[in-house]
């Protein structure tokens, strides 16, 4: 029997079913698609449908036509009634061009059927009484929320509220719901204990470049195809941002844009194919497939995790040796007296290059051969004198390193130093994890230690007894938080005092009485109150106070940008949410409406208009009330620098349904001679996005070792292995859809790790065994696979998983300049599994996702 | 000789597309089924898998059209490749996408032995082959 029950026909939608545009809800690569809803009783037919594709023939291949069984499914709409839905790629949108990821293919998958895959959605506001949740009407859940939020607020300050909550676009729905929670937490409750749902502070991460004057998403996906040369720098491509590599990366590693490079070039200047860098630890999917495309135009560096800065700047001294530079452009659009620093510090022109180079061989265990090789592709000129273009995209494995923004500020560095911004071809930003759609009220840490920073760390306050309550959104720190195990730990000790102090005599449920007798725990515990808004319940809503259900994607308007060309679309609704779920701008205005309310009837007007400016009606009002946060825009091509990344200004709801799948690229200008909207391609073509216009030039810090966090771990034979983790090709964030959709769980049942066929060897393992992996900070369970990803010494953990979190191994160590952590190196042990193996393992496959040859 | 599957309101021909007794381990055969525009693979895997057939219960056939573009799969390593975009599909485990692009799975072939023969007969399949809106529904 098949593992699961497939399907070997497709219901077809007739010529009049509803279409709606939008884009995928998983990766920064923001595929657009074409929705078709209609009633389950009036099929179209082969020859007659709303594709306006004859389906009577067998389809051809690469068509960029697909309609596959996960593309479709049933929902119920408010009226009870039934209806198909079809969730295709779109072949107009220059993004995927009809190409689509085994995330996105599944997007239809995840719409609520009462009968389907994610029935079990979160359908009312829950609340926790002695044996368990039950749910509770709005009404009450919002007198209950506002009256605990202002009455800690007034007591104890507005510090004694806590928040993580998502900052960004596609799952997270974009501008509307961010612009919400921006004017709730930063103007209403106005705590400076603010994190973003991946991390445990309110940052940036990337404020190495940004306070040099380039915000991290400056390129065209175009650009990936028009580079000479394309880094990946901790960022694997094929698996996490598919469509980009299939679809623009690859076919520059192919040849098949030499064409378009030779129309987009100057006149005479060479264009050949491809050349790919990229800069992992691992021998991953990207590597591989690379490799199997054109080995000899395939440069794979793998550094000692922690060490890409120092790698970045041995790199970015050879081309400086080289003069492989454009004097006139470092002296024209660079600040040129910070540049001395620079040259001091991260070039470290006082060394001789032989002994600098040495030294960086030492650190980071790649060969001087392989620096001398990845500066010659990244930065010298061509044949001709034309200068070399070159994209470079990191991500995460230069993120969540070792001194994040020391390691951000290197690569920055070191792309403008080859003038590889803001032409044609090059870019130096962030492969992106989501998509984004980010627009609030000005946060209040600016920026790093170097301005304004560092951040708090929530983590570290909630774990330590601060806050009265802590408001999560859409996200499930117990899995993704660093040190999860002992965050987990505290938060429910907390969580239980609280519930412990209300169930003395039994938990009241007359609203009034309910929030009186937490104001009281508060007083004589130190519990704390959790809120949990979720479409589904989580590991960290178990122990919430109160659980809140949120709409999802396709159940509400929702506006964001795709990373590699901040292209704004509409994500329109399609579909009702389950139950009384809400999108969480709506439920944000309630509550901020209500605390408003209640500070009028007090008579405080200060506080009652701090709440205020969230009345509103609609999506579209809450669109165009983030809108002002932006200023004016009215700004000539030649000073599109001045924008925010994000701005918007003048573009409504229904402009974007006009535009579909074209959507407008932002900033989003006025231009002062037309009058009209214009969107920008590329960006920091003329200045870039300091004060005066100048790249700011920054001084890195030298080696000085690991923190003491990991270094405790160097030289104790308990934990012979480096650990390192990642995300998978199939699964999205912490699995909160795929832990249900067959296709995605029974390939990974259960968090695992890669280790070297050597070690494995040494260790007397093989594929599918269970391990226990552990060092002093927690324990993880996993799902062996031996394969040559990783080197001999290092294991690969996936990041998290339903059913488990890697991150329970990982310090709480954080850049001191920026509060972000080292989610991507630490040392462990590792021993076989002592319990009964998992049945689930049965079916999962495996074989070796890097290896492509045959 | 139609079959019916459970499931399914289509009418699977009953096909013969090999012996069991002349398959070798890793040396694939190639047929169409249900129809001539639809090309499959057989092959005797050499390791138990999901609803294999035989004495070792290792032989399996999938449709060799990717279920991502429809290119062309090729069998190796226990696996079904795409060299379009590197799409791979473990024979074994009921051709499940273990790496790439494509979110549906590659369709097993419902197989049936002959006891005494040992002629493997194609007779239904598990999923929607690409490029189509229905199994049978092509002109």
């Amino acid at each position: 029997m098949a593992l699961f029950k497939r399907k070997d026909e497709l219901p077809i939608p007739p010529g009049d079913a509803e279409k709606y545009t939008t884009v995928c809800q998983y990766c920064s690569a923001g595929c657009g698609y074409n929705v078709y809803v209609w009633p389950e009783d009036k099929n179209g037919s082969a020859t007659a449908n709303a594709f306006g594709v004859d389906l009577s023939k067998q389809g051809k291949l690469m068509s960029g036509f697909s309609y596959t069984e996960t593309m479709h499914n049933v929902i119920t709409r408010k009226n009870g009634k039934q209806y198909n839905l079809a969730v295709i790629p779109a072949k107009e949108s220059r993004i995927n061009k009809g190409d689509y990821s085994i995330r996105g293919g599944t997007n239809a998958l995840t719409a609520y059927n009462p009968d389907g895959y994610t029935k079990k959605r979160l359908k009312d506001p829950l609340i926790r009484r002695e044996n368990g949740f039950v749910p509770i009407s709005w009404d009450d859940a919002v007198e209950i929320i506002a009256t605990l939020t202002k009455s800690s607020i007034d007591k104890y300050g507005a510090d004694s509220i806590a928040m993580k909550f998502y900052d960004h676009g596609s799952s997270g729905l974009g501008f509307e719901d961010n612009w919400a929670a921006g004017k709730f937490f930063l103007s209403g409750v106005k705590t400076s204990y603010l994190s973003i749902h991946n991390r445990p502070a309110y940052n940036s991460e990337t404020w190495g470049t940004r306070e040099r004057g380039m915000h991290e998403l400056n390129y065209d996906v175009d650009d990936a195809r028009l580079a000479d040369t394309v880094v990946l720098w901790g960022a694997n491509a094929y698996e996490s941002a598919t469509i980009l590599y299939t679809e623009h990366i690859m076919p520059n590693l192919q040849g098949g844009s030499v064409a378009d490079k030779k129309k987009a070039f100057d006149p005479g200047e060479p264009a050949a194919e491809g050349h790919i860098v990229i800069i992992d630890p691992r021998k991953n999917a990207t590597v591989a497939v690379s490799q199997d495309i054109a080995a000899d135009r395939v440069l794979h560096i793998r550094p000692n995790l922690g060490t890409d800065w120092i790698l970045a700047n041995a790199i970015a001294r050879i081309i400086w040796e080289n003069r492989w530079y454009d004097q006139e452009f470092l002296d024209k659009r660079t600040d040129m007296k910070t540049f001395g620093e620079y040259k001091q510090k991260s070039l470290q022109s006082g060394k001789p290059l032989a002994t600098l180079l040495a030294d960086a061989e030492r650190i980071t265990g790649v060969p001087k051969t392989q620096m001398q090789q990845a500066a010659e592709w990244m930065a010298k000129p061509k044949e001709g004198g034309f200068k070399r273009r070159t994209l470079t995209l990191f991500e995460k494995g230069i993120i969540w390193n070792m001194k994040n923004y020391d390691q951000v500020a290197a690569i920055a560095q070191l792309n403008v130093l080859g003038h590889n911004v803001g032409r044609v071809g090059t870019g130096c930003g962030r492969l992106g994890g989501h998509q984004e759609g980010y627009v609030r009220p000005p946060a209040p840490t600016p920026g790093s230690i170097h301005a304004g920073g560092p951040p708090k760390n929530v983590d570290k306050y909630i774990t330590g007894g601060g806050g009265k309550i802590y408001w999560v959104g859409a996200t499930d720190p117990y899995l993704s938080t660093p040190n999860s195990q002992f965050f987990r730990k505290s938060v429910k000790k907390r969580a239980d005092a609280l519930l412990d102090y209300l169930d003395n005599g039994g938990v009241p449920t007359e609203v009034k009485a309910y929030a009186d007798k937490v104001l009281e725990a508060f007083e004589k515990t130190g519990g704390l109150f959790m809120i949990v808004q979720d479409m589904y319940m989580t590991h960290t809503a178990a122990d919430a106070m109160m659980i809140l259900p949120a709409a999802g994607w396709g159940e509400a308007v929702d506006t964001s940008i795709n990373c590699h060309s901040r292209l704004l679309r509409i994500y329109d609704k399609f579909m009702d949410a389950p139950g009384e779920a809400l999108p969480d701008w709506q439920i944000l205005a309630r509550i901020g409406n209500r605390i408003k309310a209640l500070y009028e009837t007090d008579g405080n007007k200060q506080m009652a208009e701090r709440f205020g400016g969230m009345e509103w009606k609609s999506d579209a009002e809450v669109f165009e009330a983030g809108s002002k946060e932006f200023g004016d825009n009215k700004v000539a091509e030649t000073e599109e620098a001045k924008l925010s990344p994000e701005c918007y200004v003048g573009v409504t709801h229904d402009m974007l349904r006009k535009l579909g799948n074209e959507g407008i690229q932002t900033p989003v200008r006025r231009d002062p001679a037309t009058g009209r909207l214009s969107g920008t391609k590329r960006r920091y073509t003329h200045s870039f996005a300091s004060k005066d216009g100048l790249f700011k030039w920054y001084g890195t810090d030298p080696w000085t070792g690991y923190p003491a966090e990991v270094a405790k771990y160097q030289h104790n034979a308990t934990y012979p292995f480096w650990f390192t983790t990642g995300r998978s090709q199939h699964v999205w964030q912490t699995m909160y859809h795929d832990r249900k959709i067959p296709e995605k769980y029974f390939t990974l049942p259960l968090p695992y790790v890669e280790i070297h066929p050597e070690d494995a060897g040494k260790l007397g393992m093989k594929s599918g065994d269970m391990v226990d992996v552990f060092n002093e900070e927690g324990s993880s369970t996993a799902l062996v696979y031996v394969n040559d990803s990783t080197k001999p010494g290092l294991i690969f953990g996936i990041m998290y998983h339903a059913k488990g979190s890697m991150n329970h191994l990982i310090s709480s160590y954080t850049d001191p300049k920026t509060t972000i952590p080292w989610y991507k190196g630490t040392k462990v042990g590792i021993r076989k599994y002592t319990g009964k193996p998992d049945e689930a393992i049965k079916t999962a496959s495996l074989l070796a996702n890097n290896d492509v040859s045959l | 000789k139609k079959q019916t599957r459970p499931g399914s309101k289509a009418d699977y021909p009953s096909l013969k597309i090999g012996n069991s007794k002349t398959l070798k381990p890793n040396q694939p055969l190639t047929f169409n089924f249900p129809d001539r525009q639809s090309p499959c693979v057989l092959v005797k895997t050499g390791s138990e898998a999901i609803d294999g057939i035989g004495s070792q219960k290792d032989i399996v056939a999938f449709s060799s059209l990717c279920t991502h573009m429809g290119c062309p799969v090729t069998y190796s390593k226990g696996r079904l490749i795409c060299k379009c975009h590197y799409s791979m599909f473990d024979v074994n485990r009921n051709g499940q996408t273990f790496q790439g692009l494509a979110s549906q799975w590659i369709p097993q072939i419902v197989l049936r032995e002959d006891p005494a023969s040992g002629d493997i007969f194609a007779e239904g399949v598990q999923g929607l082959i690409y490029g189509r809106i229905g199994n049978l529904k092509v002109s």
